[in-house]
């Protein structure tokens, strides 16, 4: 018998999934996540509260850096290791080195932010307990799915079903993997 | 006060039609990529488009065999069709990413089912810009100096120039376009990949969704990045076509040397971007029946972009010829007076035709309602909008400062092959987005059906 990852519970409509949401981290749960088509608006503030600054704090960083990296290439190939008089200009010609510290910063910004939202997700993981659940099917096109799992220590199945009965969950199932 | 004009679609007109729901609209747009076997305008238009390829491929090894004198281009005339072309490639690539970023930053809801196909097009077309100036090079397997890599000769490009610039920015807006794609378009894999029916696809999309899962962690993650790149491509698709501008502006020719040029082509981009967008969007809403998803509303609201471009652009149109006459350079007033009565009459009255005078139809609400007009329309722009790039190019080099040194220039062949060609990459490489990835982004069609739903 494989082990039990958690209770799934399947909703029609966006706002019945954030009602249960609210109610599962009302009564003290924590070890549970929604799965939804599209991003449901206020949701993620329900399950994950708190503030998210780190992918924006991530990727400013990312910026300041890149911008002082491109400006570092430009200026070392012109100015120390390849200097070219060009018409008597400064070798460290500051103007004309913004366009390409400009798109350095942004491009080196772009790719870390990818990777960056990839890592916060934990992806890529090609497989997952919770694809086990036929609820998941239809989580990627049009229900809101939620899933209680086994490792919340308040957790129990007769409980969480009882819940999730009780907030109107169009059906319920076990996930095991 | 707002005026209804007769025949102009309602300020509430549905964004998508209201019988679509999330999993009609999931199944349809998947369908599309999953099914066994492509409908034959696929295939028909596929078929095209390769064998336009196939002439690309021949042309770049008669280019690389005997060099570019193949071209047409010679002294005066050294920027012929290659750079004309780059120029407009990239305009179109522009335009698609003006489209996704920078309505994505401003909410409009037409952007959510248009912005796949302006990102897979802006795909498309930035090879195209990115191959011309190789191809121009006159030893092209060296292209690979351009990079600033440390090697064996201790030389290092030099990084003052605007054509290095615009190198730089090239190679960067197209890595970070496919970053942004891929962002966007990573949910809309999961959907597929959980209605794949053969074991193939599952894993084919499978690997390529990462494990995408939708959970509510995920989509914080996905829009809080995804906002934050929407910004950052905004100013940077700007910047690109500026620095494009700079190649020309910097250059010591009457006609080019202007500080307009930057804003001149970016509004170049607005037009031509957009009007690729419309065609291609009545493509795929003929081909894939998608008429309940890419709706009037859609049309309207970029056929009112387009115009806006239009009329942008025929500011600077008003301002290239003003600013000769206005100054004291005799070059710039003889060249400007060659480029509007001279040898390239015939395309520059063309092409303001095109741009300026035919777009002002717009105005009129049944033509941003009607299809066939948008179409024919938004293919004479982008006629019209090669011609542009062609005039100003050939034109100033041809009239340089000493009459003694001036010249024409005529395509031959092979520079008409060039055109052919990319056109035939630009396609072929769409044709395959069309055929394996959604076209439509369905995770944020969805999105808007729940608005549509709570209006």
């Amino acid at each position: 018998m494989k082990s039990l990852f958690g209770i799934i519970a399947t909703f029609d409509t966006p706002n019945a999934v954030k009602d249960a949401a609210r109610h599962l981290r009302q009564s003290g749960f924590r070890a549970f996540e929604a799965y939804t088509p599209y991003p449901v608006e206020g949701l993620g503030e329900i399950i994950h509260p708190g503030p998210k600054r780190l992918l924006p704090l991530l990727m400013f960083a990312t910026a300041v850096v890149g911008a002082a990296w491109g400006y570092w290439i430009q200026y070392w190939d012109e100015a120390v290791n390849y200097p070219l008089n060009v018409g008597g200009r400064p070798f460290n010609s500051w103007p004309a080195f913004v366009v390409g510290t400009f798109e350095f910063m942004l491009l080196v910004t772009v790719v870390v932010g990818f990777v960056g939202m990839l890592a916060a997700s934990r992806l890529p993981q090609l497989y997952h307990p919770i694809f086990e659940a036929d609820a998941m099917q239809r989580a990627s096109r049009d229900r809101f799915v939620i899933c209680v799992e086994s490792t919340d220590p308040r957790f129990d199945a007769d409980t969480v079903r009882r819940e999730f009965t009780l907030l109107g969950a169009e059906r319920i199932e076990e996930v095991r993997a | 006060m707002s005026i209804t004009l007769p025949g102009e679609l309602p300020a509430d007109a549905p964004v998508i039609a209201p019988h679509v729901t999330l999993s009609s609209v999931s199944e349809e747009i998947s369908s599309r990529v999953l099914i066994d076997r492509a409908p034959l305008w696929w295939w028909v238009g596929f078929g095209v488009s390769s064998a336009l390829f196939v002439v690309l491929v021949v042309q770049m090894a008669w280019l690389f065999i005997n060099g570019i004198g193949v071209w047409g281009v010679n002294i005066p005339v050294a920027w012929g069709f290659a750079i004309a072309e780059y120029v407009w490639w990239i305009a179109l690539a522009s335009g698609g990413t003006i489209v996704s970023a920078l309505f994505f930053l401003t909410r409009s809801p037409w952007r959510s089912a248009t912005n796949r196909i302006a990102e897979s097009m802006l795909l498309s077309a930035a090879p195209c810009a990115g191959l011309m100036p190789i191809m121009h090079l006159g030893r092209q397997g060296l292209f690979y100096w351009l990079f600033p890599y440390s090697n064996v000769m201790g030389v290092w490009p030099q990084m003052r120039s605007p054509l290095y610039w615009d190198f730089i920015c090239l190679i960067c807006y197209i890595i970070m376009s496919v970053f942004y794609y891929y962002a966007g378009i990573l949910p809309d894999l999961a959907t597929v990949r959980d209605l794949a029916q053969t074991k193939v696809k599952r894993i084919f999309y499978g690997i390529l969704a990462l494990g995408w899962r939708g959970s509510a962690a995920e989509w914080q993650n996905q829009r809080i990045v995804y906002a934050i790149m929407s910004a950052i491509m905004a100013p940077m698709v700007i910047s690109v076509h500026s620095v494009v501008g700079l190649d020309f502006a910097a250059g010591l020719t009457p006609g080019w040397h202007d500080t307009q040029f930057s804003p001149y082509f970016f509004f170049g981009a607005i037009i031509s971007g957009t009007a690729v967008i419309i065609m291609l969007t009545i493509l795929v809403r003929w081909g894939y029946s998608l008429q309940d998803v890419l709706t009037e509303y859609h049309f309207n609201a970029m056929a009112k972009l387009m115009l806006v471009g239009s009329l942008m652009l025929t500011y600077a149109y008003v301002w290239e010829s003003f600013g000769p006459m206005y100054g004291s350079n005799v070059a710039e007033k003889t060249e400007t007076y060659q480029r509007i009565f001279g040898f390239t009459a015939a395309p520059f009255w063309a092409e303001k035709t095109l741009t300026v005078i035919i777009p002002q139809l717009l105005w009129f609400p049944f033509v941003r309602r009607n299809q066939l007009l948008l179409f024919l329309i938004s293919a004479g722009i982008i006629v019209g909008m090669w011609q542009e790039r062609y005039v100003f190019t050939i034109s100033s080099l041809a009239h340089n400062y000493m009459p003694s040194s001036w010249g024409v220039f005529y395509p031959t062949f092979w520079d008409w092959a060039a055109l052919a060609g990319t056109i035939g990459l630009f396609l072929t490489m769409f044709f395959l987005f069309l055929r394996f990835a959604p076209i439509v982004s369905i995770a944020e069609v969805r999105e808007i059906i729940e608005q549509e739903k709570s209006k």
